[in-house]
């Protein structure tokens, strides 16, 4: 069947998307979806519209003489990535190898596309391809088809991924050259996290650590080296580093990002109520956080925090949970690129680290990073769904009576992070979960 | 279909969890930097921010008004561009150190050239690299207009280029600017404002708090621009504005007043000088003039001494004034008979060691002829038969000694007792004739004012009211009684009497009116001499207070001049300025003369006809009649706040015959029929223009040529 299957793709995917053991499982379209997964993703996009209204109305009153200018595209924005997201969650994965290679291409070629002239420029940077009235984003979806061809490639590749030059370096190779293409845009923000992401992936589907460690350190003299070379990337870091002398200038944003987290206090001044919009520039975008910080205060942040928290382990659940090595890739790859972004982003926001340019995923403004985002949570929900799929515990290998009995509504993961980020440590190491995978390669 | 080999995927799930517990942990490392900044910072960081809003309200609320008793506006606030930079954002989009710097240059040049600075000094300004500087304050609205073109995208074009492309992150703000239409027009009452929108002087420094308009109540926010967004739906920048300072003040009175008053400072060179017009009736200050006087549009140029406001700063010895007290404290304590006659001892008389002369060698008078001839001697039998806590209480009830309680910056309150003990003899005795004390001019104008209204002192009122923006009222001074100084029968005698100061063979002929009874004291008063600590022989203080009509009194004037060079007495310097100001105020007020008033022939001086080109050109003849009084509150409304220039009257009149006449009769002759005089030259009118009998509109004007009639 694999073989018929095939035949009948284009050459050069049939060529390169050969030999990876997956098929569609079609037992598990009629399966119900992760309803959690499902709640969280819905009430951040949700959340993210509402936040987006509160940091932007003032400006937007002022430059585009409509308060509602961001809050009416985001709620567009919001309904399609709510389509895409379940649409996307409808598709069985294992049909998404096919379009691996294409995605992945049309994704160089679009940031191709960026950095040869054809892009839009903002903010001194040229990340956005006009298609029409439409700007979108390359370096977003560049992740998402990073993280796709990771999983395929690695899956595909499986023990041989021990080795460096099947295994290590051309994946490093492709991550390197949309890295370069982003470096070139400028998007700084972004080519870390593609390399985060690839290590990430590597050392999961478990490439030499020697290796890692040596291209982390190649990665770090060559992170040190461009920001160096660029003056204004120097600037600013060094203006992080002094921030209280630079708080009028080039640490600005950091500083009045700060300041809002700090005047919400416990419990914040109430959505809409926030003043720090008057002096952030960017509040609905990149520092969509400080204005939570400071209109929700600390109760506010750590809401968010266990939320994003309970997506990434919803993820890693599925991932666990995945009935073949693609799709555990996927999850966890897609888990990762959330939670990265999001602590990245929360820790610019708090200027723990640098100013970056990320988006908050979900919340943030902006249509490209909302529907990338959607896309990659509804590969993750249909992963999770197929994972729900998984068979009866075998005798043999007695699995944990609670996750067996009601995968649906037990939620022993969530739980445990909502009350504790070290138990959610501990669980997602528990041996349970382990008992699970092991009874899935008892019925292969 | 199942790829996984349980060992290797046991692997990974294990390095899964590794790394989701790493992120678990960065989170929480996350959330521990939250909570401190959130939670044990909040406080300061809460301080923070509020700084910075506070520190960004650059431009203060729009400072109030100060208008007169008609609305006609003495001060106001207006908006002037400035003109601030935003580096970060003018930069923004150019690359490089080397770049960056290059465009700072050539951005420094345009500026320059768009505002006629130096582009050193631009340049100097933009070095910083700041999001807010100040590049140019209070600009043309042609530097503005350059500005705003040199931002203009459309323009310019929006990339950058050695001399080309828009200029980003300018921005021009309006800024409050504090304009004097009046010009020197009581000045030294208003003071000024100085450019970081603070009063310094007179009434904007004392009612500054008013005027300025409160930050405090400000409910909007300035954003990093500087811009004002409103956060809890206020939309009226009114809300922000300082209140309005209304006078009692009339700007025509005042006008004539200090018209007068300069010409008497010039020509007799005094050294300064001071006047305030009262109406004794309310306590209304009509005029309060100080000369030197100055601009506050050009402050800068006025001298410190220029600026003060002597009619309430400067005391001084009042001299011969001080008698009209003292006849009424002992008519009023019954240690005097009105008809009572005093030995004045041939002009010598000592106390102890102590010799006191008069001016004139007198030997009995009346207690009216006391005062019309001003004997110090009569002066001093009487303030002691009357004992010294008599006299120091009545002058305190008169309100001297102490403030008058006006809202100006330094007012002095005079001193009675100078050695902060009862007087001796010899003090009760100069005192009397108003030695050894001091005074101020608003004093001198508020004591008067008792004796005119019957014996109420008045509390002095310069400002009536003060509203906010939207006009409502937020406080009112209405008249008030401070005390009764003296018994209403008391101050009709007093009056009667000092009427006779300004008939013939009294001091004050000078300030007598055609038409109007005056009643009013000259004073005459030696200065001490700083130097040797002794009464000065050259050195005089001259005064004259007074009131008109004396029957009806609408006005207190007091004149006082200090130190003239040319000329001496009280009584022809002073009167002449009281009598000028007087007639022009009480014709504007539309006070009709009174026939029981004398009719003066004589009027010395007929210089002072000029005055009367303030009167209301169509005054009417009727007035002449004496049954207008009824009406005399009523033209003031309908003349209005300009009385100087009176609204065209549409129909033509015929220009009436002036050959013979006296330049008085001249000029009421022109102005009965609606035309307005200008006199020309004084003594013997020798020519008109227009001709008599021509027809021209009314009110254009005639001239009357006058000369000496040698």
């Amino acid at each position: 069947m694999m073989t018929i299957r095939n035949r009948r793709l284009a050459p050069v995917v049939q060529q390169l998307a050969l030999p990876l053991d997956a098929k569609p499982n079609r037992a598990a379209s009629d399966r119900p979806v992760d309803v959690v997964l499902a709640a969280i993703v819905i009430a951040l996009i949700g959340f993210g519209v509402v936040m987006v209204y509160s940091a932007s109305a003032v400006q937007a009153t002022l430059h585009m003489h409509d308060p509602q200018f961001f809050l009416k595209r985001q709620a567009a924005y919001a309904v399609v990535a709510l389509c895409v997201f379940f649409l996307v969650g409808a598709v069985d994965y294992h049909r998404l190898y096919k379009l691996t290679y294409p995605v992945l291409g049309g994704v160089g070629i679009l940031l191709l596309m960026c950095v040869v002239g054809l892009g839009h420029s903002g903010g001194g940077a040229t990340r956005w391809l006009a298609v029409g009235p439409v700007h979108v984003q390359p370096a977003e979806m560049s992740k998402l088809a990073l993280v796709c061809w990771l999983s395929y490639s690695l899956a595909k590749k499986a023990d041989k991924v021990k080795t460096f030059t099947v295994g290590f370096l051309p994946h490093l190779l492709v991550a390197g050259v949309f890295m370069f293409l982003c470096m070139k845009q400028p998007d700084f923000g972004s080519s870390v996290v593609l390399l985060l992401l690839t290590f990430t992936m590597l050392f999961v589907a478990g490439a030499k650590v020697g290796y890692i460690l040596g291209a982390s350190m190649l990665g770090g003299v060559f992170g040190a080296v461009s920001i160096m070379s660029k003056q204004y990337r120097l600037d600013r870091w060094l203006a992080w580093q002094n921030m209280d002398q630079h708080r009028a200038d080039l640490a600005y944003q950091p500083f009045q990002s700060v300041m809002a987290f700090g005047s919400g206090g416990p419990w914040g001044t109430g959505v809409g109520k926030g003043l720090q919009t008057l002096y952030l520039p960017e509040a609905h975008n990149d520092f969509i956080a400080a204005i939570i910080g400071e209109e929700l205060g600390f109760v506010g942040i750590l809401s968010l925090c266990v939320v994003f928290l309970a997506l990434v382990a919803r993820g890693v659940r599925a991932a666990y949970r995945a009935p073949d090595d693609y799709g555990s890739y996927l999850a966890f790859g897609i888990s990762t690129m959330f939670g990265a972004q999001a602590l990245v982003n929360l820790c610019v926001a708090l200027a723990i680290f640098p100013t970056k340019g990320l988006t908050l995923p979900f919340l943030s403004f902006g249509g490209s990073s909302l529907l990338v985002n959607a896309a990659a949570a509804g590969i993750l929900l249909n992963v999770s769904r197929q994972g729900m799929a998984a068979p009866a515990p075998e005798l043999e290998t007695p699995a944990p009576p609670r996750v067996a009995e009601d995968p649906l509504l037990d939620e022993p993961l969530f739980d445990a992070g909502a009350r504790d980020d070290e138990s959610v440590a501990s669980a997602l190491g528990e041996p349970s979960l382990l008992g699970d995978a092991a009874s899935v390669k008892e019925t292969a | 279909m199942k790829n996984l080999d349980p060992t290797r995927a046991k692997w990974i799930r294990v390095r899964m969890g590794l790394l989701s517990g790493i992120m678990a942990l960065g989170l929480g490392g996350f959330v521990s930097s939250a909570y401190r900044v959130q939670v044990e910072d909040a406080a300061s960081w809460k301080e923070t921010a509020e700084n910075q809003r506070q520190r960004r309200l650059h431009i203060e609320p729009k400072r109030g008004g100060i208008y007169d008793r008609n609305g006609a506006a003495l001060a106001a606030s207006v908006e002037v561009p400035s003109i601030s930079a935003d580096v970060v954002e003018m930069l923004k989009g150019i690359d490089g150190q080397n770049t960056q710097a290059a465009a700072l240059i050539d951005f420094s040049t345009r500026i320059a050239g768009a505002l006629g600075m130096d582009p050193s000094d631009v340049h100097q300004k933009l070095a910083n690299r700041r999001r807010f500087v100040w590049l140019k304050r209070r600009v043309t609205a042609e530097e503005a207009q350059a500005i705003r073109d040199l931002g203009d995208v459309k323009k310019h074009g929006g990339a950058y280029g050695p001399g080309k492309g828009a200029v980003k992150g300018l921005g021009v703000e309006g800024e409050g600017r504090r304009y004097y239409p009046g010009r020197e027009l009581a000045g030294p009452v208003l003071g000024f404002v100085a450019p970081d929108g603070f009063g310094k002087d007179g009434l904007e420094l004392s009612l500054d708090e008013e005027l300025r308009g409160r930050v405090e109540e400000v409910r909007g926010l300035r954003d990093r621009s500087g811009r004002l967004i409103f956060s809890e739906g206020t939309t009226d920048e009114s809300s922000l504005a300082g209140h309005d300072v209304h006078l009692a003040i009339d700007q025509a009175i005042q006008r004539v007043a200090e018209r007068e008053l300069d010409v008497a400072f010039r020509t007799y060179e005094t050294k300064g000088a001071s006047l305030v017009v009262m109406d004794p009736s309310s306590g209304d200050l009509l005029a309060m003039v100080s000369v030197p006087g100055f601009n506050p549009n050009d402050y800068g140029e006025a001298e410190a001494d220029a600026r003060r406001d002597r009619a309430v700063t400067d005391r001084f010895e009042p001299g011969s004034v001080m008698k009209v007290f003292t006849v009424a404290a002992a008519l009023a304590a019954g240690s005097l008979k009105p008809t009572e006659t005093i030995f004045c001892e041939h002009g010598t008389y000592s106390i102890g060691n102590v010799t006191i002369h008069d001016t004139h060698q007198n030997d009995w008078l009346t207690t009216t002829q006391v005062l019309a001839k001003s004997s110090n001697i009569g002066a001093l039998k009487i303030g002691l038969a009357l004992g010294e806590p008599g006299l120091y209480a009545a002058y305190r009830r008169f309100g001297f000694g102490e403030p008058t309680g006006l809202p100006l910056p330094g007012e002095a309150s005079g001193v009675l007792r100078p050695r902060a003990r009862p007087w001796f003899e010899v003090e009760t005795a100069n005192a009397s004739f108003g030695q050894g004390i001091s005074v101020t001019t608003v004093q001198l104008a508020a004591a008067m004012s008792a004796i005119a209204n019957g014996g109420k002192v008045m509390e002095p009122i310069l400002v009536r009211k003060i509203t906010d923006a939207r006009g409502n009222v937020v406080r009112e001074w209405a008249p008030h009684v401070r005390r009764e100084a003296v018994p209403q029968a008391v101050a009709k005698t007093v009056t009667e009497m000092l009427t006779a100061v300004v008939e013939d063979g009294g001091t004050g002929v000078e300030a007598a009116m055609s038409g109007f009874r005056v009643a009013g004291k000259t004073a005459t008063a030696q200065k001490v001499d700083p130097a040797t600590g002794k009464y000065s022989e050259d050195k005089y203080t001259a005064s004259f207070v007074g009131f008109v009509p004396a029957d009806k009194p609408r006005l207190v004037i007091a004149v006082v001049l200090d130190e003239p060079m040319i000329g001496r007495y009280g009584g022809d310097l002073a009167g002449p300025v009281f009598r000028r100001v007087a007639e022009a105020s009480l014709r504007y007020l539309g006070v009709p003369p009174s026939n029981a008033a004398p009719k003066i022939k004589n009027v010395k001086g007929s210089d002072a006809d000029p005055s009367l080109v303030s009167m209301k050109p169509d005054e009417p003849a009727a007035a002449e009649d004496g049954d207008g009084a009824g009406a005399a509150g009523t033209p003031v409304a309908a003349a209005g706040p300009a009385p100087l220039a009176g609204p065209p009257l549409p129909s033509s009149v015929k220009v009436p015959d002036t050959a013979g006449m006296g330049a008085r009769d001249a000029v009421r002759a022109v102005g009965a029929v609606g035309l307005v005089p200008v006199v020309e030259g004084s003594g013997k009118l020798v020519k008109q223009l227009p001709a008599a009998g021509s027809a021209v509109p009314k009110g254009s004007s005639v001239r009357l040529v006058f000369e000496p009639a040698s």
